[in-house]
């Protein structure tokens, strides 16, 4: 899994730093949901996906804040946390969500399964992590299968 | 040094951290096609969407009755609570109708989710939560209708056009299928309907030009057995009603977003379709725009579609046909009934579609005319760019998706009635997939409104009215009881004297009806039960109570011991 700085323009980059909205308790008092790096995960040969998540200390955000997964499927993650407070981690998984406790310098995995296309949030449940501080995106990409798509010529997308 | 990582260990299920059984009897392993088609006279179970494929929502049980109904209360409270993520946390709702099987409640909600439920006391057996993308297109608003039961498993679509078979034991995944296109902005909300050794569902997405389709299930395996569009391409049957010059029939809408109905005899599954896309701009779609706004009559095993009546040809102003076709009986003949969002009451011969009467259900209607043998003259339709045009019914309908119900017993009807208008102004626009296509820029009446639940006999004749000031938005249920049971947007569920109107209890549930309710019993004592929570697409049905208090929750009532 390689992590990037999110795709957006310099200017964009830029003015998030100049007004303090690129990290915690600046201008605002914690970082601007969806800023932050994005990742993409590792597909295996066969098929599923693999990735690593975790929070930096004393940034209460996940790093990646977005995590890119190239299809629905089944994703083994490995989840982190490098922070000196206790933390946990709700993550959307089909049948029901999935449930870590993280205290303290710890590190856990989490199995979970999505359809695709679109994006999830997930976040930490936890008392003292209530509110978005804790919140990111797992994105899926691709199409729906073939034998769901509509009978017509190909639409235009915005 | 190197500090090695407490073990955090693997991730858990939610639900584990719960006090929940996570095992329910297997009451559906014999449920099969013969006893879903004598479902009424399992008058103790509520077997499908219905109660009965006669789409009636009628049931046989009269101990609560209106000689004693001013005794009913709460027998138990289902919270059913929010956590994590929700596609839509302004919009969600309870629009569920539960089934209930020798004492097992099963209940959908919004974003995917699904309850097994002790129908006795209200303990949560089991859960699935199906994981929803925050992003999928949803039309209109997050919510489910409901679900089926058959050999041992449970059925159920989510918003983001999954179909799913569920153990009914547990709640594990037995067979998976995508039904719809997301990208193109189709969801699904509908309540699969099981007919013989198939599931038939519908798709949603007419407000985002998406074609309509109803397709037919193996129920063992999830393979398809067919599709049907609602909107034919050029050359098929009906096409001719679409420009043929044109692109309109591959975004016409007519989504099949609500339950059907069934007549095992002539072997019919008469599904409502929605409306055509854009919804109010007609001058991209001249034409009758077949199949919208129509009930289609299908042979279950092939899908063929045998006959069709349009209710509102050409609509312009989004009056799909999606709601209830109750099939009943007079003199003899096989009738079907429709109170249709355009503000009239129309039985049909349901061998043929042979139109019988049209007759008026709301008090104010100016968008056009239909008279009693079904001549339809529009009247007003926001057809100038810019211009705006008031009528009346808006386009929540003077009834939207919730149901009436029809006695046996009075051989009357009982429509919850939504008296509002609303002003279109036409904005055309060019279509692109996942984007809502309207044509128009709509505000709905946020005062100057009514409603009711109104008496009609088969003929249309209006018997009795019972009114209230907001215009009602959830379905009603008729018991053998002489009860007619409803929801009011501002929380009260009541119950009615079916002869009379009269009301006889009420109840203030603490969160608006939006819902559908049923009725069961267990060990000889009848339960009647109703899913409460405000939400889902008010911003058409009912604006002035957008502000309303949210809530979720199942609340069954039952007598004293």
């Amino acid at each position: 899994m390689t992590i990037a700085e999110e795709h957006i323009t310099e200017e964009r980059s830029e003015l998030l730093a100049r007004l303090g909205l690129d990290g915690q308790n600046k201008a605002s008092m914690g970082r601007v949901l969806a800023t932050g790096s994005i990742a993409e995960a590792t597909e295996r040969a066969d098929g599923t996906m693999e990735a690593t998540i975790r929070i930096k200390e004393d940034e209460v955000c996940w790093e990646p804040a977005i995590l890119v997964l190239p299809h629905g499927g089944d994703l083994e993650l490995t989840v982190i946390n490098d922070d000196k407070n206790t933390h946990a981690c709700l993550l959307p998984s089909n049948g029901d969500q999935k449930f870590l406790w993280l205290v303290n310098h710890s590190r856990g995995k989490a199995t979970i399964r999505l359809d695709g296309p679109g994006y999830y949030w997930y976040s930490s449940p936890g008392g003292n992590d209530e509110g978005r501080g804790l919140t990111a995106a797992i994105v899926v990409q691709g199409e729906v299968p073939p034998e769901a798509r509509l009978d017509r010529p190909t639409q235009p997308r915005s | 040094m190197t500090v090695e990582y407490v073990d955090a260990g693997e991730a858990i299920n939610h639900s584990a951290l719960s006090s929940m059984a996570r095992i329910a009897p297997a009451v559906t392993n014999d449920i099969d096609s013969e006893r879903l088609l004598k479902a009424r006279s399992e008058s103790q179970n509520w077997l499908t969407y219905y109660g009965a494929y006669d789409g009636q929502r009628y049931s046989l049980l009269d101990q609560i009755n209106a000689g004693n109904v001013s005794k009913l209360s709460p027998a138990w409270i289902f919270q059913a609570g929010q956590s994590g993520q929700m596609a839509a946390t302004s919009t969600y709702a309870f629009e569920a109708c539960p089934l209930v099987v020798d004492g097992v409640m099963y209940v959908t909600g919004w974003d995917g989710w699904f309850w097994a439920l002790d129908a006795v006391t209200g303990k949560e057996l089991w859960r699935y939560k199906h994981a929803v993308p925050f992003d999928v297109s949803l039309c209109c608003s997050n919510v489910n209708r409901g679900c089926a039961v058959a050999k041992g498993k449970v059925f159920f679509v989510t918003p983001n056009a999954q179909l799913l078979a569920l153990d009914a034991t547990n709640g594990d995944v037995v067979w998976q299928k995508t039904i719809g296109d997301v990208r193109a902005g189709e969801s699904a909300s509908i309540a699969p309907t099981v007919i013989k050794d198939t599931l038939i569902t519908g798709s949603a997405g007419g407000e985002f030009g998406v074609r309509g389709h109803i397709d037919c299930w193996d129920l063992e395996t999830g393979e398809q057995r067919w599709r049907t569009y609602t909107v034919p391409k050029p050359g098929e049957p009906g096409s001719e009603t679409w420009p043929d010059d044109g692109e309109a029939w591959q975004r016409g809408g007519g989504n099949h977003w609500v339950t059907g109905t069934y007549d095992p005899e002539l072997n019919l599954y008469y599904a409502g379709t929605g409306n055509p896309a854009p919804d109010f701009d007609g001058g991209v779609r001249e034409g009758d725009n077949l199949y919208t706004d129509s009930v289609v009559a299908m042979d279950v095993d092939t899908g063929e579609i045998k006959w069709h009546y349009q209710f509102t040809p050409h609509d312009l102003w989004d009056y799909d046909s999606t709601m209830e076709m109750t099939l009943f009986e007079r003199d003899g003949k096989k009738l079907l009934g429709h109170f249709d969002k355009n503000g009239y009451f129309f039985v049909l011969d349901r061998t043929n579609g042979e139109l019988q009467h049209v007759t008026p259900f709301v008090d104010r209607i100016d968008w056009g005319v239909i008279t009693r043998d079904g001549k339809v003259t529009p009247r007003k339709y926001p057809d100038k760019e810019g211009e705006p045009v008031h009528f009346y019914p808006g386009p929540a309908g003077a009834k939207e998706w919730t149901h009436a119900a029809y006695s046996q017993k009075t051989e009357l009807f009982y429509v919850p009635v939504a008296d509002v208008g609303a002003t279109a102004t036409r904005r055309r626009r060019e279509f692109k997939e996942g984007i809502p296509y309207w044509g128009a820029g709509v505000q709905v009446d946020i005062d100057n409104m009514a409603g009711s639940v109104s008496a009609f006999d088969t003929y249309g004749e209006e018997k009795w009215r019972w009114r209230i000031d907001y215009p009602m938005a959830a379905s009603v249920l008729a018991t053998a009881g002489d009860l007619v049971f409803a929801g009011t947007p501002t929380g009260e569920f009541v119950a009615l004297d079916a002869r009379t109107g009269e009301k006889l209890w009420e109840f203030q549930c603490g969160s608006g009806h939006h819902s559908s309710p049923s009725t069961y019993s267990v060990d000889g004592k009848q339960y009647v039960v109703v899913p409460v929570g405000w939400g889902g697409w008010l911003e058409g049905i009912v604006p002035g109570l957008l502000g309303q208090g949210h809530g979720s929750a199942v609340i069954a009532f039952a007598l004293p011991d």
